[in-house]
């Protein structure tokens, strides 16, 4: 580790004013985040950033401004930076006639590991993408979801603090995509930092700990989900509330004048409500509560990824 | 930089150079470099073929003599000789025909002409006679092959073919897709994604490309040189290896091949680097090289033909009645000493390879735009 590159009170991914640009086609714009440990999802459309972005990070490509420090590494000394990281890349490409195993062997060899050390890790990355079976063979005759796990063996073979994963769930099947996850999920709670960009909203949302929203290249909003969804004020919160009497509740939260539109779900056992200050219909619900009215549940109803989403970025371009 | 710095780069080195080996030398796309390499050897293979199958017709030939000649026997002969002088200082000829010939006369009529040729050998030269009315009418004698105008030869495809053509398009093959070419696969970002510094990964992809180049360039060359000498008999061989110089020439010419592919293998490793279409640096180095004599002498230094010229141990007569431009591309008029040609050859390998490193560090994986 180089000290003079190393900022050690910084603990964590930092983008200062950074803007790429290819040609006149803009890459990604000013962007400013401090990405904490745990994971971070990046969502975006297509063409949004997410990949320059990654590729930013990693030192693939050199930003036109800004800097970018990664626990306070330089993004421009891969000699110091891959020991700490591991990138798993969209490419779809790998080194000619190489199989599996000589692939994750030969990345940790160019790290300057000796022979040993570099066999064991490598089993240890394949056994954990489950592909010990296939491991001998040609990569290319692998499938794509086998090259997807793969390419992420090769991420976790050096066992990195920070793992960059751009679209790491393409391809794989729902039983690899959950062993996946939750293998996301354990580096994370181990302090790990785990970047991801998916399409996939509903995967981002059940694992990311903070989303980045991307958009044309700028960052449209940044942090956990929650406070991102609260601090969209425009779009009223929308509260799902089970209950036994939703048509006297109903009556009640119209009495706020923060309420904006309430429905009674057909069932007749709860309510939609839409308001503009979720706080002060939660203190409602518990003087209600004390007056008699049974409260089974309440939740928010879009407070997810693909909500926000929809809210800041539109419409049209909600990914599925 | 300490030890364990160097320890660790050395390992990363010897990595990427077991990577690229494999590649390097099975590529599909590399055949011709091969073929280009081997042109010359199969060329004197087939001399060696020719020149054999001569010698063994004129060993026969000479068998057939009535006394055994020599080469200052055939060349005493000279054109104006009657047959019969001939045949008292040579013998009956061992192969002769003859025949008449009907030639027309300015006032009408012809007149007969009993004409003939005689072929005799001393076993290593020919002698042809043509004989009008008994009087030697033209005398051609034929030398064998000899190592000295055999060595000028082999100089000559050397100097003129091998380095110029084979190893400069052979080097141009390998060294310009070490990284172009895992760009045109996509496949550049494994390294690139590798805890290893750019440099390191410049340095252990232009060593494999120096190790496959000289590899098969060397290996050609020798076998060219064992072609070269292979159909003398064994005490001219000896003669030549040991008492004219053959085997000091012979490590010259191999010592050169590898200098060849570290100076031209530098440039196309940088010009990979710096140019997406190969042909045009190629032909701008090809140019270059081409019109190194007419360049002023500061620029000629940055060359590698302007070393390599001097290093090569024969040098190549220029033929009566070449045009100066050619002669000058031949001629050599101001070669420099050994030493300073091995450092010329090595600091212009050392300048191409440091404008990589400053390159490999500026490289980015965009590989839409390629």
């Amino acid at each position: 580790m180089n000290d003079r590159t190393r900022d050690f009170s910084n603990g964590r991914i930092v983008f200062e004013n950074v803007s790429k640009f290819y040609g006149e086609i803009l890459g990604v714009n000013r962007l400013n985040l401090s990405i904490p440990p745990g994971i971070t999802s990046l969502v975006g459309p297509n063409g949004s950033g997410k990949t320059t972005l990654m590729n930013l990070m990693t030192g693939l490509v050199r930003p036109t401004r800004g800097q970018i420090r990664v626990l306070g590494y330089r993004t421009d000394e891969p000699e110091a930076l891959f020991n700490i990281l591991g990138y798993c890349t969209q490419f779809d490409a790998f080194p000619k006639g190489l199989t599996g195993y000589q692939f994750v062997y030969s990345y940790l060899r160019l790290g300057g590991r000796d022979a040993e050390t570099a066999a064991q890790l490598a089993w240890q990355a394949i056994e954990r993408v489950s592909l010990v079976d296939a491991a001998h063979r040609n990569i290319a005759g692998y499938s794509k979801g086998m090259r997807q796990r793969i390419r992420l063996a090769q991420a976790l073979a050096h066992d990195p603090r920070v793992l960059v994963l751009d679209e790491p769930l393409n391809g794989l099947d729902p039983l690899a995509r959950a062993e996946m996850i939750a293998l996301f999920r354990r580096s994370a709670e181990q302090g790990c930092y785990v970047m991801i960009s998916s399409h996939i909203l509903h995967e981002v949302d059940v694992i990311s700990d903070q989303v980045v929203l991307l958009s044309n290249g700028y960052v449209v909003a940044e942090g956990q989900i929650q406070s991102v969804r609260g601090e969209i004020r425009e779009h009223p919160a929308q509260i799902l509330i089970r209950c036994n009497r939703p048509r006297e509740l109903a009556a009640k939260t119209m009495e706020c004048e923060q309420t904006m539109e309430v429905c009674i779900h057909h069932d007749e056992r709860g309510l939609l409500v839409k308001t503009r200050d979720a706080d002060g219909l939660y203190l409602m619900l518990n003087q209600v509560a004390l007056n008699g009215i049974e409260i089974e549940s309440v939740a928010p109803a879009d407070d997810d990824v693909n909500s926000v989403y929809e809210y800041l970025i539109g419409n049209d371009e909600v990914a599925r | 930089m300490n030890r364990s710095t160097i320890k660790l780069w050395w390992a990363q080195i010897k990595s990427v150079i077991r990577l690229e080996m494999k590649k390097t030398f099975f590529a599909k796309r590399g055949l011709w470099v091969y073929v280009l390499a081997l042109l010359p050897f199969l060329l004197f293979i087939g001399h060696a073929i020719a020149t054999s199958h001569q010698r063994d017709r004129r060993a026969q030939l000479a068998l057939r003599n009535q006394k055994q000649l020599t080469s200052q026997d055939l060349q005493a002969i000279k054109s104006g000789m009657t047959s019969e002088e001939v045949i008292a200082l040579l013998g009956k000829p061992p192969i002769r025909f003859h025949w008449n010939e009907q030639r027309p006369l300015e006032a009408g009529g012809s007149v007969n002409v009993a004409r003939e040729r005689y072929h005799y050998s001393d076993g290593t030269n020919d002698l042809f006679l043509e004989l009008e009315d008994g009087k030697i009418e033209r005398v051609d004698f034929s030398e064998g092959s000899n190592l000295g105008e055999d060595a000028i030869m082999f100089a000559g495809v050397f100097q003129f073919f091998y380095i110029r053509l084979a190893v400069f398009f052979g080097c141009l093959g390998i060294f310009m897709n070490l990284f172009r070419g895992e760009v045109l696969d996509r496949s550049l970002h494994f390294y690139f994604l590798a805890p290893i510094r750019r440099e390191v990964l410049m340095v252990g992809k232009f060593l494999a490309g120096l190790l496959a180049t000289c590899v098969i360039f060397v290996t050609s060359e020798l076998l060219q040189i064992v072609a070269f000498t292979w159909h003398f008999s064994p005490n001219a061989r000896d003669l030549y290896l040991y008492h004219h110089h053959g085997l000091a020439h012979a490590a010259t010419y191999l010592g050169v091949t590898a200098l060849a592919c570290l100076g031209y293998g530098a440039f196309f490793l940088a010009a990979g680097m710096l140019f997406r279409n190969p042909i045009l640096p190629a032909a701008t180095i090809l140019i270059w090289e081409a019109v190194n004599p007419f360049l002023p002498p500061l620029l000629k230094q940055i060359s590698v033909i302007y070393y390599l010229k001097s290093l090569c141990p024969v040098s190549v007569p220029t033929p009566p009645g070449t045009p100066p431009l050619f002669a000058l591309l031949v001629s050599n008029p101001d070669p420099v000493s050994g030493a300073v040609a091995v450092v010329g050859v090595v600091t212009v390998a050392l300048l191409a390879l440091s404008a990589s490193g400053l390159q490999v560090r500026r490289m980015e994986i965009n590989y839409t735009t390629e």
